[in-house]
């Protein structure tokens, strides 16, 4: 029997996610392999963020299934995909606005005795250290992110970039075994878009998986192990960006789409 | 100051103190717009009623109502604050599942005009458009309540309850739970991404604040010995959430004192009016146009209330006047 490690994070089989008769993913297979990072391109409206919705449940799949670790979660709902260890980002900012940047990622921690009513309702002794824990951890994410200095501001007043960085940090919270990205860079400074490119680069290095959804295809072609093209709704090719640049069908369905 | 007069000012003050608490609870802290929330206090009040009240047989059958109990204090409190637990669940369950949060809204202010219709006709239940009179306050048989000695009672009573209730809400908002229920106001999505599941926090929230809506009934009808549709109309609703807006959304405190400016200060602002001012109905008029125009001034020129919602600074973080050099630079 296959050891559970061996075989793909993530996997989608035929997925379908149709609206009223519009076909937005038409039975996509996918396989996202550990601890690599796996682009996914295409035009716009090939239905990359809504099969990334599917992947984590914001949107429930029309059809097909989806694996997580060997796991069908094709039923499961979003939180409990993320308390999995599948986490997604959005492609808009979605910081928590009237939490400040400390509470951002707090919030995330799984396995918080605080986190229930009744906990609460036991008090601040019931789980407090609890608390003390977690503010160590988020600090040490704060600092590697260099964000330290704005952990007591509202996450409503960073700038875009801050809160792609806030989205990631808070998503790193849960310890997730795989990362869903949409778009992590659009919207980003130059230079910041250099930090969250480094940022990744690490967590692979940890054996972090990621599947992201990016239009800029030098970031894609400089972050990724291996690609995958969508356009219409289907797969039309994957592999290296490399050998994808070969392929003059795969070209042109890129560039007219 | 007549005993009789501050004892119903402060009873009233305590049962919208910890009416405010309750909706704070749900609107101010966890973004669920309950345009319902009177119908869980009148059921509240409905449940007291009936558990304290003998059967409707009594002085002549002059009115019709299911129940009637006789059950003595404090049973009539407890099955008012359980009542108002129980209407949530079922609610929720319709409401707060697939529903969009503005559609959410528009369902429960809905609710809440065929609640008031239902009980006005179903006269079998709790005699229709009269309603309920003659309610027992508690331990009537054993003190006379038509005696100061009991007004101060009452009004012990309700401090205690305001208490009680001040103590759960603050531990709930105060927790990390209350920081999850914050985060899922401000972007549901994103909670659920984060692994938090926001049916269950929202129903959640709804029973233990229809829980408190439900005691502060039975506080009332307990005092004021009557109970009718007139009293529970959709408006009052409106009246509430215009307090905790002015109070400010998300912070306890704030609620406390948006019930003490609003409900209370408004019945009392009027009653110092004179009557002979114009045609009969127009100080009450104007009272709502003042309420709406106080929502509209609020949400305009100082959305976070007289007391927002306080930033949580965490110790051994960055010195604090260092982040606001920082700021000022």
């Amino acid at each position: 029997m296959l050891a559970q490690s061996e075989g793909p994070m993530l996997a989608g089989r035929d997925v379908h996610r149709h609206f009223e008769g519009m076909r937005a993913v038409d039975g996509v297979s996918i396989e996202v392999p550990r601890g690599k990072i796996t682009g996914l391109i295409g035009p716009n409206g090939a239905g990359k963020s809504t099969f990334l919705a599917v992947l984590a449940g914001t949107l429930p799949a029309t059809s097909g299934t989806i694996t997580f670790e060997g796991r069908d979660i094709t039923r499961l709902a979003t939180h409990q995909r993320a308390r999995l260890g599948l986490v997604r980002t959005f492609q808009l900012p979605s910081e928590f606005g009237q939490l400040t940047v400390l509470e951002n990622l707090l919030v995330a921690a799984p396995h918080h005795r605080g986190d229930s009513l009744f906990g609460a309702l036991m008090g601040r002794g019931y789980w407090i250290a609890d608390e003390k824990r977690l503010v160590e951890q988020a600090r040490v994410l704060l600092r590697r992110f260099s964000m330290s200095a704005k952990e007591s501001d509202y996450a409503s007043t960073m700038s875009g970039g801050q809160k792609r960085l806030i989205e990631i940090m808070r998503a790193l919270m849960l310890e997730p075994r795989c990362l869903l990205l949409d778009e992590p860079m659009s919207g980003v400074h130059p230079k910041v878009v250099d930090e969250i490119k480094y940022y990744l680069q690490t967590l692979r290095a940890e054996g972090l998986t990621i599947l992201m959804v990016e239009h800029e295809l030098h970031l894609v072609e400089e972050l990724c192990d291996s690609v995958v093209v969508m356009a219409q709704g289907k797969v039309i090719g994957s592999g290296t960006m490399a050998t994808l640049r070969r392929q003059p069908e795969i070209v042109d369905a890129y560039l007219v789409g | 100051m007549n005993t009789y007069y501050a004892a119903n000012l402060l009873v009233y003050a305590g049962v919208d103190i910890i009416a405010c608490l309750a909706l704070n609870l749900q609107f101010g802290v966890s973004g669920i717009v309950n345009f319902s929330f009177i119908v869980f206090q009148a059921v509240g009040a409905y449940a007291a009623a009936v558990l304290s009240m003998p059967p409707d047989s009594a002085n002549g059958g002059f009115q019709t109502y299911f129940g009637g109990f006789q059950m003595p204090f404090p049973i009539p409190w407890i099955g008012g604050a359980i009542a108002g637990g129980l209407l949530a669940v079922p609610v929720g369950f319709v409401v707060l599942r697939k529903l969009r949060a503005d559609y959410q809204a528009i369902a429960l202010l809905v609710l809440s005009i065929i609640a008031n219709t239902v009980i006005t006709n179903a006269t079998h239940l709790f005699n229709g458009a009269a309603g309920l009179a003659l309610v027992p306050p508690p331990f009537a048989d054993q003190i006379d309540p038509n005696t100061p000695g009991y007004q101060y009672l009452y009004v012990g009573m309700t401090a205690v309850c305001v208490a009680l209730v001040y103590f759960v809400v603050t531990r709930i908002v105060n927790s990390p739970y209350g920081r999850t229920l914050r985060a899922m106001r401000e972007r549901e999505i994103a909670a659920s991404a984060i692994g938090k599941n926001p049916v269950a926090l929202k129903m959640t929230i709804f029973v233990v604040g229809g829980v408190i809506a439900g005691l502060s009934g039975a506080l009332l009808v307990g005092f004021i010995q009557l109970w009718a549709p007139s009293v529970w109309l959709y408006p009052e609703t409106i009246i509430l959430f215009a307090a905790v807006i002015v109070g400010g959304r998300g912070n306890n405190l704030g609620a406390v004192l948006g019930a003490l400016l609003v409900p209370v200060g408004f019945e009392e602002v009027t009653r110092l009016m004179p009557t002979s001012l114009g045609p009969p109905g127009l100080i009450p008029a104007f009272e709502w146009v003042a309420i709406g125009l106080l929502i509209l001034g609020f949400l305009w020129f100082r959305p976070q209330g007289v007391r927002p919602e306080p930033r949580n600074v965490f110790e051994g973080g960055p010195e604090t006047d260092e982040v606001d050099r920082a700021r000022a630079v």
